[in-house]
């Protein structure tokens, strides 16, 4: 039992901490509302200018970067979910020779920045003649995102009785069968938290795409953010709009997958 | 339905060996029940009949024939989970056709044998619900349904009873019973409760440190136990040992162990020194008239009042300053008896049990 009063200091600490995080959030979305040409910040208020996001839709070719994001998210997910499940049903239910250092090798995607190996991968795509392609964005962040992936699945098969995969190899299914028929419907909010995550980290990717491709139509929506910011410097409530432009999208794969993902998360924590 | 052998099966996890020249034969439409204490090697045995794990040594047969190398889902055999291993995202139905869907078995074959099996269970009200929507006893059911269903040359079962509450355990014990001897298909049972292996195996395998201490029908275990571990396994409560000298005296034998001085009539060949064995319906409150021999003194250390009738742990000076030995009385009715109390008590000569005092192994008497 807690006491009124423990119960108010938890509120107030809550509402402290959730403020610090709302308070960014709230203040963008409030300068891309204010004024065009305007000063930022929370001190003057003539009432909402919603034609701002039509403004930085145009002026920053928002259109096309949200395309080439779009196409490479939905790329880089798919792909990096099915391997995903496929190597992490392996790595968590399966036995084979050398099956720990193979893990420790995937894990390895997990540990090492972008930062520490773009150059490199600059240099091998170019060979590959893949620079300045959407394969550039997609194929490494397929790597990096396999490699959490399979982290994440192989903790969620090794959460599964193991006596529900022998029912089903007694009642004569098959390993792929077993994965997809029975294990992979209890698997939901894993999966799908994942695909958030790996949405959000996709989507978010700015050094890869500004390393790796030149061409406009080729950009990112946060790599197009920056340019745009580059050329709007001074009209912070246009770079606001762009701003809540580039990142709505996460935001709302977020709202929609809230309970599963919240369910994902806290799986294993307690018990179901 | 077929025959099960175990030859010479051993099975080791690295260096921990979990059974060990484990040889056993099931005879077709046998209720075999496989139990021991945790640890014995029990599981690890039916799983390798499974086909879960894999034999280290040794040959196990399903009829004619060996299926150490045989996939889980081509021995013919169908299994009931300690939690039941339902699928959680199909509906009961489901559940129950998804191992004959496995097998291309025809659709009305397979609603036939789903209907049957619901009807024999009782579970036909819950064929479109999922397992998360079912009781224990339920799920339970339905777990013995996706085995039947199967009609499989062989029925395992690694402890289906144990997440029961007691009431639904003893009536589920009855069913599975009784459903093992409507389709009379071999069945191998594993549990640790001694109670349910003697209630319902057509003979019982108890097993100790992964080796294979005794097979028999339920009475020739408690009866005529094989050696020490085996009598104090089987029977609730278990058999009382104490560690006597014996001394022939004109064709009967004198057994001492601290206070405790009987002569037992007519009986012979005992070595000078032995563990005996008193089960607990065998000691009883001393009577001069019942034929017992006795009477032995010793202190009251518990009460254990089951109403119809009551056991008495009673403790016997040992001799020599040790513990003191403690034996289980039975008190028919209600023993008006309390920790502390002192009591005379004796002994059925003849349900007398005598072991090895080296290894524990039963001597065979002469009477």
């Amino acid at each position: 039992m807690t006491s009124q009063r423990e119960k108010a200091v938890t509120y107030a600490i809550l509402g402290v901490f959730s403020l610090l995080a709302l308070l960014p959030v709230v203040g963008i979305i409030f300068t891309a509302l204010q004024e065009p040409g305007g000063a930022a910040g929370f001190g003057r208020f003539d009432g909402f200018h919603l034609s701002n996001f039509q403004r930085a839709w145009e002026q920053g070719n928002f259109g096309d970067y949200l395309r080439s994001s779009g196409i490479v998210v939905v790329a880089v997910v798919g792909v990096s979910s099915v391997l995903s499940i496929m190597a992490g049903y392996a790595f968590g239910l399966m036995r084979f020779r050398g099956s720990e250092v193979l893990f420790y090798v995937f894990l390895l995607g997990l540990m090492i920045p972008t930062e520490a190996i773009i150059v490199p991968l600059y240099y091998d795509l170019r060979d590959l003649s893949l620079t300045n392609t959407y394969w550039a964005l997609i194929l490494p962040q397929i790597g990096t995102s396999v490699a959490f992936g399979t982290f994440w699945m192989r903790a969620f098969f090794r959460s599964v009785p193991s006596s529900l995969v022998e029912a089903a190899r007694i009642d004569g299914a098959s390993s792929w069968l077993t994965l997809w028929r029975v294990l992979l419907p209890l698997a939901r909010p894993a999966v799908l938290t994942m695909c958030v995550l790996l949405f959000m980290w996709t989507w978010n990717e700015f050094l890869l795409a500004l390393v790796m491709v030149t061409d406009e139509s080729l950009r990112t929506a946060p790599l197009g953010l920056s340019f745009f910011q580059g050329r709007n410097s001074s009209d912070l409530t246009l770079l606001a709009a762009g701003a809540v432009i580039v990142a709505t999208p996460v935001v709302v794969l977020y709202v929609f997958l809230q309970r599963h993902f919240i369910r994902g998360m806290v799986s294993g924590a307690v018990k179901g | 339905m077929s025959a099960v052998r175990f030859s010479d099966v051993h099975k080791r996890f690295g260096g921990v060996v979990a059974v060990s020249g484990l040889s056993l034969d099931i005879a077709d439409g046998e209720f075999m029940v496989l139990v021991g204490p945790s640890g014995s090697g029990k599981t690890t045995a039916l799983r390798m009949l499974a086909g879960l794990e894999s034999v280290s040594d040794g040959e196990v047969r399903i009829g004619d024939r060996v299926v150490n190398r045989i996939a889980p889902g081509e021995r013919d055999i169908a299994m009931v989970f300690q939690d039941y291993a339902l699928y959680p995202q199909m509906t009961v139905f489901q559940n129950l056709a998804f191992g004959l869907k496995r097998r291309k078995t025809p659709k009305p074959e397979i609603e036939r044998r789903v209907k049957s099996a619901a009807v024999a269970l009782d579970i036909e009200r819950y064929l479109e619900r999922k397992p998360g929507q079912l009781s224990g006893g339920q799920a339970q059911r339905v777990a013995l349904g996706r085995a039947l269903v199967r009609e499989p040359q062989v029925f395992l079962m690694d402890e289906p009873l144990s997440n029961l509450d007691a009431k639904l355990r003893t009536r589920t014990r009855g069913e599975i019973k009784r459903l093992q001897q409507e389709v009379a298909t071999t069945t191998v049972y594993v549990t640790h409760d001694q109670v349910e292996a003697m209630t319902m195996g057509d003979r019982i395998a108890v097993m100790n440190d992964g080796v294979l201490e005794q097979v028999g029908t339920p009475e020739e275990l408690y009866e005529h136990p094989a050696n020490v571990f085996v009598g104090g396994f089987i029977g609730s409560p278990p058999m009382s040992f104490f560690t006597a000298s014996a001394g022939a005296e004109s064709g009967d034998t004198r057994l001492r162990a601290g206070a405790i001085d009987v002569l037992v009539p007519e009986l012979d060949g005992l070595p000078a020194e032995l563990t005996v064995g008193v089960r607990p319906e065998c000691a009883q409150p001393w009577d001069p008239q019942a034929g017992l021999i006795g009477p032995v003194a010793g202190e009251v250390a518990w009460v254990e009042a089951l109403g119809r009738e009551t056991f008495v742990g009673v403790n016997v000076e040992s001799g020599a300053g040790g513990d003191p030995t403690q034996v289980v009385v039975h008190h028919g009715g209600r023993a008006t008896l309390l920790p502390g109390d002192a009591l005379e008590f004796g002994l059925a000569p003849r349900s007398l049990r005598y072991f090895d005092a080296a290894d524990g192994r039963a001597i065979a008497i002469r009477r």
